[in-house]
């Protein structure tokens, strides 16, 4: 590369639309360098440190929501920032802080690395920040292996644990898998749109708007429509999407509960930023072939996911196969969103943050539930938790109610808004398949609150003990509260939230 | 001031949920903080009233399409003057609870439901929509349910609760199909914007009124009125007197713009015929406390009746009929009054109660008004008030609604009329039997009177009941309903004059004479047949919905049930949670934990989709 294209490339880049990023990634690399400065003692007070970086770039974020750098492209076109990329990173920042408090719990009942694990969960939150802004499929790539890369550790982070070293080597096989599918499609794409026979051919096809205007001047093109497939495959590796579920309950099971907190949410929510992006605009020409694949997939991952789910014992495994159904769901709102429905994408961000707020409140109770052995967390050890810690259940029971749908919860909503798009989209099918999905959810969930509320699951005597629960420390306590609280107001008064999500 | 009517709607809540939350045990806390809520609320709602500000804020809570429903705030003067009522009563009611309840296991979750009443009372106050309403409206039944219920561990309190819950959810269908279809033939149910547009129907003033037959206990579902007197005596008095039976007859006023004469006239009539037959049937009760449950029964007829009378003749500027106010200033004329006076009244028998150990028996009482002197000077207050003696609080309110009828429809006049003598005769009755004579019981023989806090609401509603029949003393604050009240002139005042106090004396001297200070009741020894009459109409209604109930309700649920168990949980239920659970298994068994299986799924997926890229697949 010579001097005058570095200086090309100097004059586009703009490094302060990448601030957010940019602090994280400075952060991380803070954490290790604390690690070796400071004496060994004060080690435990690094991972705090972390939770308060966060909290700071979610701070700086509010700041600048609306900086100028927004609908703009930067980076030569690599990244595109807008409103919608805006709200991904809060996403993935509260993501990240939730996280990072939830193994302040459950990393301190075991003998690992602590600030390496918030060093990764920085860097892949950076790496997904990225991602929900890429409008290049180069950047696309890059960001997504930075992110498959970080959680091979995280989800064999408990390296003493068999079932997180199998969970970390499945999830390597089907991430490998999954990310060679994606980028076989990227190269047919990028091939077919670089084919100087066919119209509107670009020598920047990687790029979404060159691809899109190639798309739309060749809308039955056998190469281009295998590509896309197989970049549909791809994310739906990430999103969990049938037939690429299967992985899910393994890999969630094994993994440590946070970082299983963090694969159901900020991971999921990650594929379905970049898919909306593809599905509504950049193959919006190719909508015969993608609607009917992503109605059939929404279709086959709410069925599986919520049958699945119904026979598990293993709450782990349950909230896995739980987030398959709940993907399937968001599906609907892409499936809606590509159709063109108006309200269908700001539903879908809806129901993304409805599920972080349930989510987390679940995953937090399962922290302070998980023994010894993480892995083992069965619905069994829930028996008695609403007299022996009547806040863990109340949280559990919002929760779980705001993902079952109850009214007046948070989730209620965020279903109520996919379903009224897909209404709007005509998806009338898969609308009256995804109401009886909801119908079988509430059995499972209730069969959890039911182990928590009710004594009929009462432990055997002679059986295994069920592990010591964790008591809830402050900063635990204040998120678990603020969390359920959120779940409860945002169901009743969603106007604020609303608005900013549909804002354009 | 907006900010202050927020407030005073949110302290009720606030107080219930300290309550709820923090203090179930405390009991004593717990009424300190319900009875501050209630000093507060009085003194806001007072101010509110006096600043003369008038106001209505709304903001959207929910929008889904192009349904949206708000809540909101709408502050006129029958809103301010609502208010105090509410307010004021319901404070001298917390206080007399103080005394009342004193020894109650269950005071936090008594004052913590007194609490949540007044929140939803005062919701319904404020409402500026019909939804808005129709909430604090179930909130209200449900208040009233915890609250009748209180000593839930007497069967017939239990059942006394239930019922009232059931009679009031069916008013409530009506109400509520009455704002669907208001909604949907205007597009709106904010109180102001009807009152400016609206499509003429009859059908949704009737059905609207239907949840205020249920509330206001009007018949045919005036069944529960009776049997919520199983409650504590102040609730009697708040809840079933002075405040949420009112609340029908507010509502009636705060929709009158939608009124159309055939509505009115079914209004009217109801509301008469009520009347007329909850005093007939007050004659026959022993219970000092059914006695006046009865009464309200009738007053509430009466507040009906006004409504309906008042609207009938007039013509709007465009040349359609619509409800003249004149209704709305008698009927909310009479409700003020009567909140004053009947809660005095209730209160007073709660002292009785009180002081006579719990003995509710009016032919167990007698000569009370030695020992209970001040209950028995209050109480005698109360009585002249509801009599309508010239020149205290009923006797104004009551010749404007016979001025009102006089005018309007002379045979609801007369059946007004007539009530009046009923009123003056059973009240009498109640009266002589409790205060004068000798005592008929131990517990008579030693009454006593209560404490600081059971005797002074008596004498502060007292007060209020010689003193609110002056409209002259209202502040002007008030003016938006105090100039709608009708007011005789020339030979019409005469009339209605002479009528109530003929009609006056014949009923006290009726009572006075025929009754004599003894164990039994003198009507049924010197007529049983009138009084077996009487006591037969008062069960007809029980008797016909036990009837309707038993025999045609339960059969055809225990049909229902039998098909339920059969197909639906059986069948359906079973069935399908059968079949789901085996697809479950085949799912679980998926899931070997097998990489070489899990591959071999991408590769699935991989062949379908390719599929469908190359068109093999269609869907």
């Amino acid at each position: 590369m010579n001097l005058e294209a570095v200086k090309l490339a100097a004059a586009n880049n703009s490094w302060g639309a990448l601030f957010p990023e940019l602090m994280l990634a400075c952060i991380a690399l803070a954490l290790l360098v604390f690690e070796v400065v400071l004496p060994r003692k004060q080690h435990r007070y690094i991972p705090d440190l972390a939770i308060i970086g966060v909290a700071f770039t979610l701070l700086g974020l509010f700041l600048n929501f609306d900086s100028a750098s927004l609908d703009s492209e930067t980076f030569n076109g690599l990244l595109h920032h807008d409103h919608a990329g805006q709200v991904m990173r809060v996403f993935f920042l509260l993501s990240a802080l939730l996280v990072c408090v939830l193994a302040r719990v459950s990393l301190a009942k075991r003998a690992v690395p602590r600030v390496e694990f918030s060093h990764l969960v920085l860097v892949i939150t950076a790496a997904m920040m990225l991602l929900a802004q890429s409008s290049h499929f180069v950047m696309l790539f890059v960001t997504l292996e930075t992110v498959t890369i970080g959680f091979y550790i995280l989800v064999s982070y408990f390296r003493t644990s068999a079932a997180s070293l199998e969970a970390g080597l499945k999830y390597l096989v089907m991430g490998a898998l999954s990310s060679g599918l994606l980028l076989f499609g990227i190269v047919l794409l990028y091939g077919a749109a670089g084919n100087p026979a066919l119209p509107m051919h670009s020598a920047n096809a990687m790029h979404y708007r060159d691809l899109a205007a190639f798309l739309a001047a060749n809308p039955h093109n056998f190469v281009a429509s295998v590509g896309i497939v197989l970049v549909l495959a791809g994310v739906a590796f990430k999103i969990g999407a049938f037939p690429f579920q299967i992985w899910i309950p393994d890999v969630y099971q094994g993994a440590p509960t946070p970082v299983t907190a963090f694969l159901a949410v900020a991971s999921k929510a990650a594929g379905f930023a970049v898919l909306l992006v593809l599905a509504r605009d950049v193959f919006a020409s190719y909508a015969w072939l993608v609607i009917p694949v992503l109605t059939l997939m929404a279709g086959a991952t709410i069925l599986f996911g919520n049958i699945a789910a119904l026979t598990q014992h293993n709450v782990k495994r349950l909230i896995g196969l739980s987030g398959v159904s709940h993907a399937g769901f968001l599906l609907l709102g892409v499936v809606a969103a590509a159709s063109g429905a108006a309200m269908a994408t700001g539903a879908v961000y809806f129901y993304l943050f409805a599920y972080l707020i349930a989510s987390f409140a679940v995953f937090g109770v399962m922290t302070h539930l998980a023994g010894a052995d993480d892995s083992d967390q069965e619905l069994e050890h829930y028996a008695g938790l609403a007299k022996d810690n009547p806040f863990l259940a109340a949280v559990l029971a919002v929760g779980l109610g705001s993902l079952a749908g109850i009214p007046p919860l948070a989730g209620f909503m965020g279903k109520l808004f996919v379903f009224i798009a897909a209404f709007q989209a005509g998806a009338r099918w898969l609308l009256a398949l995804a109401a009886a999905g909801v119908a079988i959810s509430i059995y499972y969930y209730f069969g959890w609150l039911k182990a928590a509320f009710f004594e009929s699951l009462a432990p055997s005597p002679d059986g295994p003990a069920r592990p010591e629960r964790t008591p809830v420390g402050f900063a635990a306590g204040l998120a678990l509260s603020v969390l359920a609280l959120g779940s409860i107001l945002l169901g009743f008064y969603q106007g604020p939230l609303g608005q900013w999500l549909t804002l354009k | 001031m907006p900010q202050h009517a927020v407030l005073v709607l949110v302290l009720p809540l606030i107080s219930a949920a300290v309550i709820a939350l923090f203090l179930r045990r405390a009991g004593a806390v717990a009424a300190t903080v319900s009875v501050l809520a209630a000093t507060a609320i009085a003194t806001i709602a007072v101010i509110l009233a006096l600043h003369g500000e008038r106001f209505e804020r709304s903001f959207e809570w929910l929008r889904l399409g192009g349904f949206s429903v708000s809540l909101g705030i709408k502050f006129d003067d029958l809103a301010a003057l609502m208010l105090c009522v509410v307010g004021v009563v319901g404070l001298c009611i917390h206080v007399f609870s103080l005394g009342y309840m004193r020894d109650d296991a269950a005071r936090a979750r008594y004052f913590g439901g007194l609490s949540i009443f007044m929140f939803s009372m005062i919701g319904i106050v404020l409402a500026d929509n019909l939804f808005m309403m129709f909430i604090f409206w179930e909130l209200v039944g449900f208040s009233s349910y915890v609250l009748i219920g209180h000593w839930h561990e007497k069967q017939s309190a239990s059942d006394a609760a239930k019922k009232a819950f059931i009679a009031n959810r069916v008013g409530d269908f009506g109400f509520l199909l009455g704002i669907v279809m208001c909604y949907w033939s205007n597009g709106t149910v904010n109180l102001t914007a009807l009152g400016s547009q609206h499509v003429y129907s009859t059908l949704i003033p009737l059905l609207l009124f239907c949840g205020a037959v249920g509330k206001s206990a009007q018949l045919p579902l005036q069944v529960w009125l009776p049997d919520a007197m199983e409650g504590p005596t102040p609730v009697s008095a708040l809840i079933h007197a002075a405040t949420m039976v009112a609340a029908g007859v507010y509502m009636l006023c705060r929709i009158h713009v939608l009124m159309v004469p055939e509505a009115l006239n079914v209004i009217m009539w109801t509301g008469t015929v009520t009347a007329l037959y909850a005093a007939l049937c007050a004659i026959t009760q022993n219970d000092i406390k059914k006695v006046l449950a009865y009464s309200t029964l009738s007053q509430l007829g009466y507040m009906v009746a006004a409504f309906g009378l008042g609207s009938l003749p007039q013509l709007d500027e465009r040349g359609r009929m619509v409800a003249m106010a004149a209704g709305v200033g008698a009927a909310m004329f009479h409700l003020t009054t009567h909140a004053c006076f009947k809660a005095l009244l209730f209160l007073g028998s709660g002292s009785v109660i009180h002081g006579c150990h719990h003995e509710q028996d009016i032919f167990k009482m007698g000569g009370l008004a030695k020992r209970m002197p001040l209950t028995f000077v209050t109480f005698t207050i109360g009585v002249a008030a509801i009599i309508g003696l010239p020149f205290l609080a009923g006797f104004f309110s009551k010749d404007a609604i016979l001025f009102l009828a006089f005018a309007n429809n002379k045979a609801v006049f007369a059946v007004l009329a007539f009530t009046a003598v009923l009123t003056a005769l059973y009240m009498i009755r109640l009266w002589k039997l409790t205060f004068l004579g000798t005592a008929r019981s131990d517990h008579a023989a030693h009454a006593h009177e209560g404490g600081l806090t059971l005797t002074s609401p008596l004498v502060v509603l007292a007060a209020f009941s010689i003193l609110a029949g002056y409209t002259g003393i209202y502040p002007k604050v008030f003016s938006g309903v105090f100039e709608l009240i009708p007011e005789a002139h020339g030979s019409a005042h005469t009339i209605i004059f002479a009528t109530s106090l003929a009609v006056l004396v014949i009923g006290v001297a009726t009572g006075y004479l025929l009754y004599a200070s003894g164990p039994a009741d003198s009507l049924a020894q010197k007529s049983p047949g009138l009084f077996g009459g009487l006591v037969a109409l008062k069960n007809s209604f029980d008797v016909a919905y036990n009837y309707y109930v038993a025999k045609i309700q339960q059969r055809f649920a225990m049909l229902l049930n039998f098909l339920e168990q059969i197909f639906l949980a059986g069948l359906i239920i079973r069935g399908l949670a059968g079949v789901v659970g085996l697809f479950g298994l085949g799912a679980r068994a998926l899931h070997t934990g097998n990489l070489n299986a899990y591959v071999y799924w991408f590769l699935f997926g991989v062949v379908v989709l390719w599929g469908f890229a190359t068109g093999a697949l269609a869907f």
